[in-house]
C-alpha cells in the first residue's frame, strides 16, 4: 500500500504554530485538565491524535475545536510539551482557511509572506480613491473647520457628502464581502459539524425564532459574560484584556451605526446638517473616544499577556495570532492619533494617519473571515451548535 | 589496611543494594573497599520494601547475604551516616573527605532497647514516610545493619536525654559525640548514591497532600511489609478503613517534562506487585489502574498477564491529572479513558500514586566532579575511575541494579590494581 502523507496539512499546522502537535503521546491528561471540556465529548486529546493522523474532515467539523479558548492550561501540563492549546488554535487556523471563500483570498490571508500584500492592497484601493476624489489636502483653517471630513474632497449634492460617499463605496463592499464569506464558512462549518454529530435527519428542525431565542443569543450572552473564559486558569489575564477589547468593539459598532444613520439616512432630511467633527461632549462622542481608549488598553494587555506567555514558552510565535493583535492595535492608535492630530491642527500629518487608520480598518473588515478575529463567527456558531446538540430537536430527551 | 593506605582502594559512595553489590565484588577479588552511606544503615530502597522483583522475596532475603558477606570480609570498611564533602586528585590517586554525623550512639550499644522504652519523645517516622511515629532514640528499622541505634538529640531534649542516658547500661549514649571527617585515598569511586521517589507534591494537580488517601507506592511497600506502620495491613492511612476499592495512577510525575522527563521503569511493574498485595488482604476489592502505556520488559510480561485477567480490576488507559478529595475520606480520580474517548470521575477508598525514581545524588554531584545528564544521573567516566552504578545511573529494578554494580566493581578495580 502506498500512503502518501498529506503534507500541506502537515505545513499549514506547522505556519500556524501547531508542530507541536507530534510529540503527542496520548496520555490525556490535557482532557482532564481542560476547564471547559465537558466529560462526554471531552477535548484535546482526541482533536490531537485526529491532527496527528491528518482526518481534517472530521477536524472542520468539530464543535470542540472552536470551543476552546485557549486557556493554556492544558500546555501548562503536557508531559511532552505537544501545546495542545496552540495545536487547537492551528486547527482553528486551518478552518478558517480551508471554509474561507473566495479561496485566493483565505489562502493570501493566512499567511505572514502575505504581510506586505495584504497592507498594499487596501492601501492602494484607498489611495486610488483619494486620488480619484481630488487628492485633497487642507490648509490649518479647513482642517479646523471640516477635520477629516473633507478627506474624499466635498461636493454640493446636498443628500449625501462626497467623503462619506466615498467611504461607502470602499467601505460597504469590503463589509459586504466579509459578511457574505463569513456566512457561506459558517453554513458550511454548522453543516460540517452536523455530519459528524449524526443530526442530519433530526424530525423537527428549529425556526429562524426559535434559533435565535434558544441557541445563538443565550451563546451570545455567555460570550459577552465572558463565562468560558473566565474559567481558564493558566492564563486568567486573558480576561481582563479581552473584556474590554470586546466591549469596546460594542461601544464602537453602535458609534459607527450611528454615524451611518446620522450621515446616511438623517442626511436625507431636509434642514439637518450632521457633517463635520462632533463635539468632544456629545454622549456619541464620549462613547467613541472611551471606546478608543479601552480598545488600546485591552489590546495592550493581550498583546502584552501574549510575549510573556512565548517568552515563558507556553505559547508559540505565529502570524496567526500576531496579525489580528497588531491590526486592532493599528486601528486603536492610528484612530485616537488622527483625532488628537485635528486637535492640535497638523493637517497633512493628519491625513496621513487618517489614510492609515481607514487602511487598518479596510483590513480589519475585508480580512475578517480568514484570519484570528473570524473566531468571532466560528466560535459563536460552534457555542451555538454546542446548544442545539443538547436541545431536544437533535437529543430525544425520553432517551436521554 | 589504614584510612591512608592510597593502595588502589575503592570508595562505594552508597550502600543500598548497588553499593552492596559493588562493594563486595571488588573486596572479594581483593581490592581494598571503603563503603558509605549517609542513612545510620545500609540496604538503602529496598531495605523498605515489602516484596521485590524477580522472585518477590521480601529484602531480608537479598540484604542479610550481603551484609553477611560484608561481616566476614575485613577488606570492607563500612561508615554509615557519611557524605562525601570533597573529591581531590585523579584517577588511581583521589583524596576524599568524608565526613560521618554524629549518630549520638557509639559501639558498645547492643540493640536492647532499654533506652527506647525510657525514651518520652516521639518523632516521625521517617523509614515509614511519616506514617507512624518512633521514639527519638530508635533502631532505624527492624533489620537494620550496623544493627546500632540512632539518636534524633535535636528531637530528644535535655529531659528525655537525661532518661535515655540513665536506661543505658552500657554507656552507649554519647550526646556529646561531634561531626568527625576523616581522608581515604582510594584509586577509584562507585557512585551508587540510589534514587529518591519522586516528591508528589509537586505534581499540584494531583493533591497529594489534601488527602489521607493518596499515597505514594514506596508508602503502600511500607504499608504491605510486616515490619511497617501497619504490621503489613494495607489500611488508609489517617482512618484505618480497611480498602473496598484503590486505584493506581501510573506516571505520577515519570515522563513529563515537567517532572521527571524520563520513564521511572519500575513503576508499572511495582503498581502490579501491589495488586497482588490488595488481592491478598482484600480478596473483593476493586482495583482500578490508570495508565498510558503499562511496561513490563522481558518476561513480567506473564506476570502482567496474569494480573490482567484478574475479575475485579480494571485497566484504564488514560492518565489521571485531577484527583479530588471526598468528604468521606476516599477520593475521585479523574482521567480520560482514550479507548472510549469518555472521562471518568472514579470514586475510590485509596489512590496510590506510582511516583517515579529521582536520581537522590543532585546538584552535589557536579561539585564534587562527577559527569551527570541533564536529568541528574551519573553518567560513567571509567578511565577517570568514576563509575556510575545501579538506579544512580538509570532507573532500573533490582536485578538490574545488582548486573549494574557487578560492572562498576570490575571498572573500578581495574584503575585500582
Amino acid at each position: 500500500m502506498n500512503v502518501q502523507p498529506d503534507l500541506d496539512f502537515i505545513k499549514d499546522m506547522k505556519s500556524a504554530g501547531g508542530d507541536t502537535l507530534k510529540k503527542c503521546y496520548q496520555c490525556a491528561t490535557c482532557s482532564v485538565v481542560c476547564p471547559l471540556s465537558s466529560d462526554g465529548d471531552p477535548f484535546p486529546r482526541k482533536e490531537m491524535i485526529m491532527a496527528q493522523w491528518g482526518l481534517k474532515d472530521k477536524l472542520i467539523g468539530d464543535p470542540n475545536v472552536m470551543l476552546c479558548h485557549q486557556c493554556g492550561d492544558c500546555t501548562a501540563y503536557c508531559p511532552r510539551g505537544a501545546k495542545p492549546g496552540d495545536v487547537l488554535g492551528a486547527i482553528r487556523a486551518y478552518t478558517y482557511k480551508a471554509l474561507g471563500w473566495p479561496t485566493g483570498l483565505a489562502k493570501l490571508a493566512s499567511s505572514g509572506k502575505n504581510l506586505p500584500i495584504l497592507i498594499l492592497i487596501p492601501m492602494i484601493i484607498i489611495g486610488i480613491f483619494w486620488k480619484i476624489s481630488g487628492s485633497h489636502v487642507p490648509t490649518v483653517e479647513e482642517f479646523a473647520r471640516n477635520g477629516y471630513g473633507h478627506f474624499f474632497g466635498h461636493w454640493n449634492f446636498y443628500w449625501l457628502s462626497k467623503n462619506v460617499f466615498f467611504i461607502d463605496i470602499i467601505m460597504l463592499p469590503a463589509a459586504g464581502l466579509a459578511a457574505f464569506a463569513a456566512f457561506k464558512g459558517v453554513t458550511a462549518l454548522w453543516q460540517k459539524m452536523s455530519e459528524n454529530a449524526g443530526v442530519g435527519d433530526a424530525t423537527f428542525r428549529p425556526s429562524a425564532i426559535q434559533f435565535i431565542t434558544q441557541f445563538l443569543f443565550p451563546a451570545m450572552v455567555e460570550i459577552v459574560q465572558h463565562n468560558r473564559f473566565k474559567e481558564c486558569n493558566a492564563n486568567e489575564d486573558r480576561v481582563k484584556g479581552h473584556l474590554p477589547l470586546l466591549l469596546s468593539f460594542v461601544a464602537l459598532f453602535i458609534v459607527t451605526a450611528y454615524s451611518a444613520f446620522t450621515q446616511d439616512v438623517l442626511s436625507l432630511l431636509p434642514g439637518i446638517n450632521l457633517h463635520g467633527p462632533i463635539s468632544m461632549w456629545n454622549p456619541i462622542k464620549i462613547l467613541a473616544n472611551v471606546g478608543a481608549i479601552a480598545l488600546i488598553v485591552g489590546i495592550g494587555i493581550l498583546w502584552a499577556n501574549r510575549s510573556q506567555k512565548e517568552q515563558e514558552g507556553q505559547a508559540t510565535k505565529t502570524f496567526y495570532d500576531w496579525f489580528l493583535i497588531w491590526e486592532i492595535m493599528a486601528v486603536g492608535v492610528t484612530g485616537l492619533l488622527a483625532e488628537l492630530l485635528r486637535l492640535v491642527g497638523l493637517p497633512s500629518l493628519g491625513y496621513i494617519v487618517y489614510f492609515l487608520h481607514l487602511v487598518s480598518v479596510m483590513m480589519l473588515f475585508m480580512y475578517m473571515p480568514y484570519t484570528k478575529f473570524a473566531h468571532i463567527v466560528y466560535r459563536t456558531a460552534a457555542m451555538a451548535f454546542e446548544k442545539y446538540r443538547q436541545s431536544a430537536f437533535v437529543k430525544d430527551p425520553l432517551e436521554g | 589496611m589504614n584510612d591512608t593506605a592510597g593502595t588502589g582502594a575503592v570508595l562505594v559512595v552508597g550502600g543500598g543494594i548497588s553499593g552492596l553489590t559493588a562493594a563486595l565484588e571488588a573486596a572479594e577479588v581483593g581490592n581494598d573497599v571503603f563503603i558509605i552511606d549517609k542513612n545510620p544503615y545500609l540496604g538503602g530502597r529496598v531495605a523498605q520494601l515489602n516484596q521485590y522483583f524477580p522472585k518477590l522475596c521480601p529484602p531480608t532475603c537479598g540484604l542479610e547475604i550481603n551484609f553477611k558477606r560484608i561481616k566476614e570480609n575485613r577488606r570492607v570498611r563500612v561508615h554509615t551516616m557519611t557524605t562525601v564533602k570533597s573529591v581531590s586528585g585523579g584517577p588511581g590517586n583521589y583524596e576524599v573527605q568524608l565526613e560521618t554525623a554524629p549518630r549520638y550512639v557509639n559501639s558498645n550499644c547492643t540493640a536492647c532497647g532499654d533506652c527506647e522504652a525510657a525514651c518520652t519523645v516521639e518523632v516521625d517516622n521517617e523509614f515509614n514516610f511519616g506514617m507512624n511515629k518512633t521514639t527519638a532514640i530508635h533502631l532505624p528499622h527492624e533489620m537494620a545493619f550496623p544493627r546500632r541505634y540512632v539518636l534524633e538529640k535535636d528531637a530528644c531534649g535535655a529531659d528525655c536525654l537525661e532518661a535515655v542516658k540513665a536506661a543505658c547500661k552500657y554507656d552507649a549514649v554519647d550526646p556529646d559525640m561531634q561531626p568527625e571527617t576523616r581522608t581515604v585515598n582510594v584509586a577509584s569511586i562507585v557512585w551508587s548514591t540510589g534514587w529518591n521517589p519522586y516528591d508528589a507534591n509537586k505534581m499540584d494537580n494531583l493533591n497529594f497532600s489534601k488527602s489521607d488517601a493518596i499515597i505514594s507506592n514506596m508508602m503502600m511497600e511500607r504499608l504491605a511489609a510486616p515490619n511497617g506502620p501497619t504490621q503489613g495491613k494495607i489500611v488508609r492511612p489517617g482512618d484505618s478503613k480497611e480498602p473496598e476499592s484503590i486505584a493506581f495512577v501510573q506516571c505520577a510525575g515519570s515522563r513529563d517534562e515537567n517532572h521527571l522527563e524520563y520513564c521511572s521503569y519500575i513503576c508499572c511493574m511495582a503498581s502490579l506487585k501491589h495488586m497482588t498485595y490488595v488481592r491478598e488482604q482484600y480478596p473483593d476489592a476493586q482495583i482500578y489502574v490508570f495508565y498510558i502505556d503499562l511496561r513490563s520488559p522481558g518476561k513480567y510480561e506473564h506476570f502482567r498477564d496474569k494480573l490482567m485477567g484478574d475479575e475485579k480490576a480494571t485497566f484504564i488507559k488514560g492518565k489521571v491529572a485531577d484527583i479530588i478529595a471526598e468528604d468521606d475520606g476516599g477520593v475521585t480520580v479523574v482521567a480520560e479513558n482514550a479507548v472510549t474517548g469518555a472521562k471518568i470521575q472514579q470514586k475510590v477508598d485509596m489512590a496510590v500514586l506510582a511516583t517515579g525514581m529521582q536520581p537522590a545524588l543532585g546538584e552535589q554531584g557536579k561539585v564534587l566532579g562527577v559527569s551527570m545528564d541533564g536529568n541528574g544521573f551519573v553518567v560513567s567516566d571509567a578511565d577517570k575511575g568514576m563509575i556510575g552504578a545501579g538506579c544512580a545511573k538509570s532507573a532500573m529494578d533490582v536485578y538490574t541494579t545488582a548486573q549494574s554494580s557487578t560492572a562498576a566493581a570490575l571498572k573500578a578495580i581495574q584503575i585500582a590494581k
